[in-house]
């Protein structure tokens, strides 16, 4: 994770104040957002499919206007100066979208309508084929190629112009883990040199990895948000467990080791495994073993780790009091 | 030297669309028509007491109907960019929805006259030598250029609504179909044909456009010609502020 110290005070170049957002006039895809994201920080957005993160994307890049609140990209409007705006960000977007043209020319002709200089456009194209390893293909029609091949070059492509603020819709979607790594790193060297980065994902090691701060995002409201290592103090301070049992034990075992470990733990169950988020490890550790005994059930597998996002994630998704909630 | 946005969009537009495939519907199919129905139905045409030759007929008829081909260029790139989510990328990038509009606008119009240019050519080369006037030249582009727009103004209306490829393609074809030969391009207008085609030739645009690039051809423009082509202005600053509506209404960020 990189550090949040580099951002001492300034106006933040990014700031939203309950920001609501309705496609149908009924239902809020946004509602009551707000944050603000710090020149230089590489802010996450967590959440399931259809929480909200690619429509606030589409809101801060001023493809879509908020239905209300306050909305502060750069220090512009985006319902006013859509244009100061579009001129000093880029934007990698969820969905595919190429030009019917060879791969170098994809690049180029991207350069070209950002008004990069052609010498400058030549190296840049040179250079991102070879970072992103574009060069076996980079004759071949965008058509022509795989779906991981297509997203590194519309990946590469945002990369072909100066920009302030780089917003990125699961960018790694359809990448091998080489080529995540590869986008990963150089979004972490461009931002050493000052670029903003927000940037949605449903890779937590990814957001684990990359991010300052991380905002969870839940049926179109924000539900979380802090540092990766607070995140996991709020919603940790406590180990994990992981534990498997036989399909056949799973559906007497996990109840009655839910009431064996009572408010101590939060246990969240899937199939025949189960993660416990618990204060003391030990204890938690005798329970299991002495429940497991006393009902003649095998133990498949059982772990203790640190939390991970994944861990604070999942907690701060679930539902309040249900089954599989937070304790 | 940077140029402007508008410039550049053209570009980017000329580029992506001028592979082979695209050039050889955009022109060879207007090249084909000219050669074979121009040969092909000149005996014919002959044996009715026609007094001059078809090919000369049809060839202004076949730059009018540049109009239209480029007309179905813009509303294919719309299409396409909405297809292959160029639309959205371009309208995050440094550019206004207005800008693309017209960007594609232009390049319609571009595609209609450089078409155009290229058939008079290759009736030149057919016919011999041209005795297109120089007034009634610019009068025939005139009337190619605003029925360029015309057409794309229609293509980008229909595209901007219609969601669905297969839709949007019968949709095109059976335009193309209608427009092509429920006008003068290919036979003149006659009181003998049913009512209900009378009735479309005389309404249909393209029918006003190969008239005006007919008599442009031959020198000898009428006054016919003339409210043909206000009558054409009008249709188009309609049909363009209606395209324009749907356009901008339209939501890009869910395709």
């Amino acid at each position: 994770m990189l550090s949040p110290s580099r951002f001492p005070g300034g106006e933040p170049v990014i700031s939203a104040e309950r920001i609501r957002h309705s496609y149908d006039g009924r239902k809020f895809a946004l509602d009551d957002v707000s944050f603000s994201v710090a020149r230089g920080e590489v802010f996450g957005l967590l959440g399931r499919n259809g929480a909200g993160k690619s429509t606030l994307i589409k809101a801060m890049t001023t493809l879509i206007q908020p239905t209300s609140g306050t909305l502060r990209i750069l220090g512009h409007d985006p319902r006013r100066e859509g244009r100061k705006i579009r001129d000093r960000i880029g934007v990698v977007q969820q969905g595919e979208s190429f030009e019917f043209a060879s791969v170098e020319t994809n690049l180029d002709l991207y350069g070209f309508l950002w008004r990069v200089p052609r010498t400058v456009r030549k190296q840049r194209v040179e250079a991102l084929i070879d970072r992103f390893g574009l060069g076996e293909f980079r004759r071949r029609r965008s058509f022509d190629i795989s779906g991981g091949q297509k997203r590194r070059v519309q990946v590469a492509r945002e990369f072909m112009h100066d920009m302030d603020i780089l917003f990125l819709d699961e960018p790694t979607l359809g990448l091998d883990v080489l080529m995540r790594r590869v986008l990963l790193d150089s979004i972490r060297s461009e931002v050493q040199r000052g670029l903003t980065v927000v940037f949605t994902t449903h890779n937590l090691e990814e957001a684990d990895y990359l991010c300052d701060r991380i905002a969870v995002i839940e049926e179109g409201r924000i539900i979380a948000l802090d540092t990766v290592d607070n995140l996991k103090r709020l919603y940790g301070g406590k180990k994990t467990i992981d534990l498997t049992v036989s399909a056949s034990d799973a559906g007497r075992f996990f109840p009655a080791l839910g009431a064996a470990c009572g408010a101590s733990a939060s246990i969240t169950t899937h199939g025949n495994a189960a993660v416990l988020l618990v204060e003391d490890p030990k204890e938690a550790l005798v329970t299991i073993v002495g429940l497991s005994q006393r009902l003649g059930v095998q133990l498949e597998w059982l772990t203790i780790r640190q939390n991970t996002l994944e861990d604070v994630f999942l907690r701060s998704i679930a539902p309040p009091g249900g089954a599989n909630g937070p304790s | 030297m940077v140029p402007p946005n508008l410039v550049r969009l053209i570009y980017r537009n000329v580029r992506v669309n001028t592979d082979p495939a695209s050039l050889v519907i955009l022109l060879g199919l207007p090249a084909m028509y000219l050669i074979f129905f121009g040969y092909g139905f000149a005996s014919v045409v002959a044996a009715g007491g026609s007094s001059g030759p078809y090919l000369s007929f049809l060839a202004p008829g076949m730059m009018a109907f540049q109009a239209v081909m480029a007309g179905t260029v813009g509303g294919s790139m719309l299409w396409a960019d909405r297809r292959w989510g160029m639309l959205a990328q371009l309208l995050v990038g440094p550019f206004t929805r207005i800008e693309y509009l017209f960007g594609i606008m232009f390049t319609s119009l571009l595609f209609g006259l450089g078409g155009a240019a290229i058939m008079l050519a290759l009736a030149i080369a057919l016919l011999g030598v041209s005795t297109v006037p120089l007034g009634g030249g610019l009068v025939l582009f005139g009337a190619i250029a605003l029925g360029s727009i015309f057409f794309g103004s229609l293509m980008l209306f229909i595209s901007a609504h219609v969601k669905s490829n297969t839709a949007y393609n019968s949709i095109q074809v059976l335009l193309l179909f209608l427009i092509s030969f429920a006008s003068t391009v290919f036979y003149p207008f006659s009181t003998s044909l049913p009512y209900a085609l009378q009735v479309l030739f005389a309404i249909n645009p393209l029918t006003y456009i190969a008239d005006t690039a007919r008599n442009g051809y031959h020198g000898a423009l009428t006054l016919t010609n003339g409210y043909e082509m206000a009558i054409l202005a009008v249709e188009t600053a309609v049909l363009l502020v209606l395209a324009t509506r749907a356009y901008l209404r339209s939501d890009v960020s869910t395709e």
